[in-house]
């Protein structure tokens, strides 16, 4: 499964969220919206709100199912564990 | 707070600290108080100050800036006032740095909730009691709601703050008795029940709680 997790470095749920895959051993691909810059900046913003329909972090993609904030039970129901 | 109001003032080296010294009365004029949970707030708040420091505000650590002014303006920590009719459902801010006064343990509002479905009567903490003196009336906005509260003896109430004559705000004007007077062209309102003597120009009425001295209004949660 594919899963990317939209997050802000100065966020604590994304910490947490990053720290829970981690224990699950989930590989994920991360990208830090507010440590970009520019046009790709611009795009990770568009990329969430097309997502996810607002601008809260985190925001995890996992296939085609996306779970906004830190919420254990959805992201456990989406990736198996 | 001085005798002047807030004092919002964030000098190069703002601490944890002053922003607790600057939020906690700011938040708990709208009923709410930071988290139980210490560890979490101090988190919060330095994240907050690298925030600061890089983008020359307190914007809220989950949420991005858009570049667009206005809604940027609406995650401005504390950012209650724009989110009361969503954060009282959930009893807490986006991020769980406040939670609502009455709740004792805010360890559990850490991470996500669940919203109400919608329609679910909601109750919205909107002024200190104390803040209403007899005869005031106070706009308030809870979500798309643009309300008046006005007080009249030991009673409070809560309508639409929009005239249905020419729009006046009815909360710039005063309340006379049970009534809440446009300050436009004088048209009145029953605070009981948002009548008019004007056929079919009635207001909308909301239900209000008091409780631990602050006024709640009821709306209904649009989700």
């Amino acid at each position: 499964m594919n899963v990317h997790l939209y997050a802000l470095s100065t966020c604590p749920y994304c910490r947490m969220t990053k720290r829970y895959l981690e224990e699950h051993d989930v590989s994920f691909e991360l990208t830090e919206v507010d440590q970009l810059e520019g046009d790709e900046r611009q795009q990770a913003v568009d990329d969430v709100k097309r997502l996810s329909g607002g601008t809260s972090f985190p925001v995890l993609v996992a296939d085609e199912q996306v779970v906004v904030g830190f919420n254990k039970t959805r992201i456990g129901e989406i990736l198996g564990f | 707070m001085t005798e002047r109001g807030v004092r919002r003032v964030f000098e190069p080296g703002t601490t944890i600290d002053d922003l607790k010294a600057y939020m906690g009365p700011f938040a708990e004029r709208l009923g709410y108080k930071f988290n139980t949970e210490t560890d979490f707030v101090d988190e919060v708040l330095s994240s907050e100050i690298e925030i600061l420091e890089r983008d020359g505000d307190v914007y809220c650590p989950c949420r991005i800036r858009t570049g667009d002014p206005k809604e940027d303006l609406k995650i401005v920590c504390p950012c209650i006032p724009f989110y009361r009719d969503h954060f009282a459902a959930i009893s807490k801010c986006w991020c769980g740095l406040f939670i609502l006064k009455d709740v004792e343990d805010g360890a559990e509002l850490i991470g996500v909730l669940d919203d109400p479905a919608p329609g679910t009567p909601v109750e919205v903490p909107v002024v200190r009691l104390r803040e209403l003196p007899d005869g005031a009336i106070r706009h308030v906005k809870i979500g798309k709601n643009d309300v008046a509260v006005a007080r009249t003896g030991d009673e409070v109430f809560a309508l639409s703050n929009v005239c249905r004559h020419a729009f006046g705000p009815l909360a710039e004007g005063f309340v006379d008795g049970y009534f809440a007077v446009c300050p436009w062209h004088g048209w009145r309102y029953d605070l009981r029940d948002g009548t008019t003597d004007h056929p079919n120009a009635d207001v909308r009425t909301y239900e209000v709680r008091i409780r631990n001295g602050l006024v709640y209004v009821i709306v209904p949660f649009a989700g």
